[in-house]
């Protein structure tokens, strides 16, 4: 695509660069679609044998531009050497981006313009080759514009396709003009060439010229315009790819017009060869760009990766949505639990959205992707996202899955330690009470008895004495049962114990509580939990009186002990071991306490415990 | 004096009647429950029966529902309840279904053999007993409740005094009053919580009734 649109001289630079219009389109159709068909098709198919096939194609559009070129080679070895690389490469770009799908059409128009490039350099042979070569010499601009108008896109808009055809017909139109009104000598090149001429005139031929070739340099402005469009409205992923192309197109194109202007201002002599040979060797960086391109979509779907990583770590759907959007480079993605319908609705319904479901084989989806259409081109890219972003959450779903049920299990078996802890207490002071008590108490009665029957002052006084200490014996053992589990707890609840701990209090201790019983663990948790919180007020608290509430909702119970004492307790004050046992024990009902201390403000320790 | 015994620990059951004959009362019946008491004592009701509170089937309050029971079928017959809780609930339970002629004992008391022969005569007399300690521990408590609040020191010490089932005299002599200051505590009691029936022995009970239930939970 030799100085793409531009670059063609006008006038007399025209007829003294005749050899560079010469062309036709000579490459077989045979030819043609066996490199299309076998190079490609097993390119996109077998891995292993598309270096070969690569390498035939290659060796097949050499062998043909080679001998196109001929004679260059013996007038400008290097100029020849650079076509032949230039195409070479677009034709290996052009196989590289036939594997994204959809991009056929723009890989075929790249390799076209890599072999119309050296086909420009036929008129180097003599016969009819220098006037065709005048004729179709533009072509390879043609095919050029046409990529570059094209990629990464699944077709061109109407505008595109118009100004393509527009190109096409008024470079093949208005060079034919220019032949027909001109002869070979004219252009420049021999009378022994074979020349259509119709109606020679060199002065409408040199008008015709600047005519044709002004009105190349209108299209050049238009295609710069409608690069710089694509670029403009190029979102995400898409401005990312194509970026560089556009700046190696309109760079291209201006070069090539550099060199046009040159050539129109110099004389036949004196427009250098270097100077084609540096504008070839400046549209490198078409192919070099297009190769970006493919490496930067290739790059893309590795950044996948990183998604995988970054999501597995978070597992969270937030963390999930800003890695995608980041790694598709779409702002606007949004990613939405499947059953919030109405958003889900919402955001699809907004025109034209990308709407991807991510769910594993049949099974219900597990979140809704909804992404800006433009990805839909990038579907290898956004279809491994999407894979990942499904495996990745999945994960994360199952792992949370895994610890909610782990944690459950640890609930109930603290739940069930905590229960058999109690009924084993409780029915060690079953024990003390109905067996060790009884016992202690029949021998007293006996030893009353013996007291009355005895006549003995001295044995009366014996079994006095021995009574009594039985009487001791029982008060601790009465104590120690009391510790180990309240009876009154058992047997008249919650209130009626709280009660009989306020007892034994120094200070004024009021319980407010509803009728009835609790469960066994409750009430136990709650008693624990009010005698360390009563212990604490007559330790820390300087209170003058404690109120201790019980209060019952349909599915929690929630006991406040609050004191009227000075308040500005540490944490660490009152929540010594004894609370951390409290917590314990109340955790295991799912349950949790609090305690508040503002300073001058009493202590308030509550405990919340769902219930029901 | 004949005494009959529902009382479900056998080694405590014979020691009690090893007791009781010790102390001169006949022990007409020591059975292991309520209803083997109140079917044996059918045909010749003793003067007062001693029931332990917690005994089969439940082990909660049945000694509370035999003696409710008994004083529909027998009411000249005294009941004792025997307990090892020294819970107020319970005896305020016991006096809200039997007001008169009845006592709740602690077991540890029981086993004091004046305490014991004292509270069976008072019990078969018609009086109303409760435990010493659970009286005391009443009055320990450092909050008044409101109903209490209302009382002076001296009325609240007569009326733990006839919670223990003393009668005027008894009182005037424990604290050393004349019977008719007594009599003037007494009614001021009475009047003071709002127990203004002209049967005295009944305003006894309701007095100790309230004074128990003072010790209660809020509710």
């Amino acid at each position: 695509m030799h100085g793409t649109i531009l670059s063609l001289p006008a006038g007399k630079g025209l007829r003294g660069r005749a050899e560079r219009w010469r062309t036709r389109a000579l490459l077989s159709k045979g030819l043609w679609s066996w490199a299309w068909r076998h190079g490609h098709q097993r390119l996109l198919g077998h891995e292993h044998s598309s270096w070969l096939a690569t390498t035939i194609a290659l060796t097949v559009v050499a062998c043909f531009c080679a001998i196109v070129e001929g004679p260059l080679w013996r007038q400008s070895t290097a100029l020849a050497a650079v076509n032949l690389a230039f195409a070479l490469v677009l034709v290996l770009t052009g196989l590289m981006l036939r594997r994204e799908p959809g991009q056929s059409v723009p890989a075929m128009a790249l390799m076209l313009t890599g072999i119309f490039r050296c086909v420009d350099f036929i008129d180097a042979w003599n016969g009819p080759w220098p006037a065709y070569a005048i004729v179709f010499g533009g072509v390879d601009r043609v095919f050029g514009a046409w990529a570059l108008l094209r990629y990464p896109n699944p077709a061109l808009s109407a505008v595109q396709r118009r100004f393509l055809v527009a190109l096409a017909a008024w470079m093949i139109a208005g060079r034919t003009l220019i032949v027909v009104t001109s002869t070979a000598p004219w252009m420049g090149g021999s009378p022994s060439w074979w020349w259509p001429t119709l109606d020679g005139d060199e002065s409408l031929s040199d008008v015709l010229s600047y005519v044709v070739h002004g009105g190349e340099g209108i299209f050049g402005v238009t295609l710069i315009v409608l690069l710089a469009m694509r670029l403009v409205r190029a979102r995400g992923v898409d401005r990312i790819v194509i970026t560089p192309i556009i700046v190696a197109g309109i760079a291209a194109v201006i070069a090539a017009s550099a060199t046009a202007a040159v050539m129109t201002l110099s004389s036949i002599a004196t427009t250098p060869n270097y100077a084609f040979l540096a504008e070839s060797v400046a549209d490198f960086a078409i192919p070099v760009a297009f190769l970006i391109a493919v490496v930067q979509r290739l790059l893309l779907i590795r950044n996948v990766t990183e998604l995988t990583a970054r999501a597995c770590a978070d597992g969270d759907i937030g963390a999930l949505r800003s890695a995608l959007r980041d790694t598709l480079h779409d702002p606007t993605l949004e990613l939405l639990d499947p059953s919030d319908a109405s958003r889900v609705a919402m955001n699809a319904r907004s025109a034209g959205r990308l709407v991807s479901y991510l769910q594993m084989g049949a099974e219900a989806p597990i979140a809704v992707v909804i992404a800006d259409p433009v990805l839909a081109r990038y579907r290898g890219l956004f279809d491994a996202a999407m894979r990942t972003s499904t495996l990745a959450l999945q994960n994360a779903q199952l792992q949370a899955k895994a610890a909610r049920e782990e944690l459950e299990l640890v609930k109930v078996s603290r739940t069930r330690i905590i229960e058999a802890e109690l009924a084993e207490r409780r029915r060690l002071e079953r024990d003390l009470h109905d067996g060790v008590q009884q016992h202690l108490l029949s021998i007293t009665a006996r030893l009353s008895a013996a007291m009355t029957t005895t006549t003995d002052p001295q044995a009366s006084a014996a079994f006095g004495d021995a009574r009594d200490g039985l009487k001791a014996v029982l008060a601790e053992l009465r104590n120690l049962a009391h510790g180990i589990h309240p009876a009154v707890l058992t047997h008249s609840g919650l209130a009626a114990a709280l009660e009989e701990v306020a007892a034994r209090l120094p200070l004024p201790v009021r319980i407010s509580m509803p009728a009835g019983r609790l469960g066994a663990a409750v009430e136990a948790t709650l008693y624990y939990v009010a005698c360390e919180a009563l212990a604490n007020v007559v330790k820390h608290a300087a209170a003058d009186g404690v109120l201790v509430t019980v209060r019952a909702a349909r599915s929690w119970l929630e006991m406040e002990v609050a004191d009227d004492g000075a308040g500005g307790v540490p944490a660490g004050v009152i929540g010594g071991r004894g609370l951390a046992n409290i917590a314990d024990r109340v955790g295991a009902l799912d349950g949790e306490v609090t305690i508040d201390s503002p300073p001058g403000q009493g202590t308030r320790v509550m405990v919340r415990i769902p219930c029901g | 004096m004949r005494v009959a015994i529902a009382e479900d620990s056998g080694l405590f059951r014979s020691s009690l009647a090893l007791l009781l004959n010790s102390l001169g009362a006949e022990v007409t019946v020591a059975v292991p429950s309520g209803t083997e008491l109140i079917a044996a004592i059918a045909a010749s009701p003793p003067d007062v029966v001693i029931l332990d509170i917690r005994m089969p089937p439940s082990f909660t309050d049945e000694g509370i529902r035999t003696a409710h029971a008994l004083r529909g079928l027998h009411p000249d017959v005294g009941i004792l309840v025997l307990s090892t809780y020294a819970e107020s609930k319970y005896a305020s339970l016991l006096l809200e279904v039997v007001n008169a002629g009845v006592g709740y004992l602690l077991k540890d008391n029981v086993t004091d053999a004046g305490a014991l022969m004292e509270s069976l005569s008072r019990v078969a007399a018609g009086g109303t007993v409760v435990d010493p300690a659970i009286v005391t521990r009443l009055l320990e408590r450092r909050q008044q409740p409101t109903m209490m609040g209302i009382l002076n020191d001296r009325e609240l010490e007569v009326l733990r005094h006839m919670a223990e089932g003393r009668s005027n005299l008894g009182i005037a002599r424990e604290l050393f009053l004349s019977a008719r200051t007594v009599e003037t505590h007494v009614s001021s009691v009475f009047t003071k919580l709002g127990l203004t029936q002209s049967d005295t022995e009944n305003n006894r009970v309701r007095a100790v009734l309230a004074f128990l239930r003072s010790g209660g939970p809020e509710r």
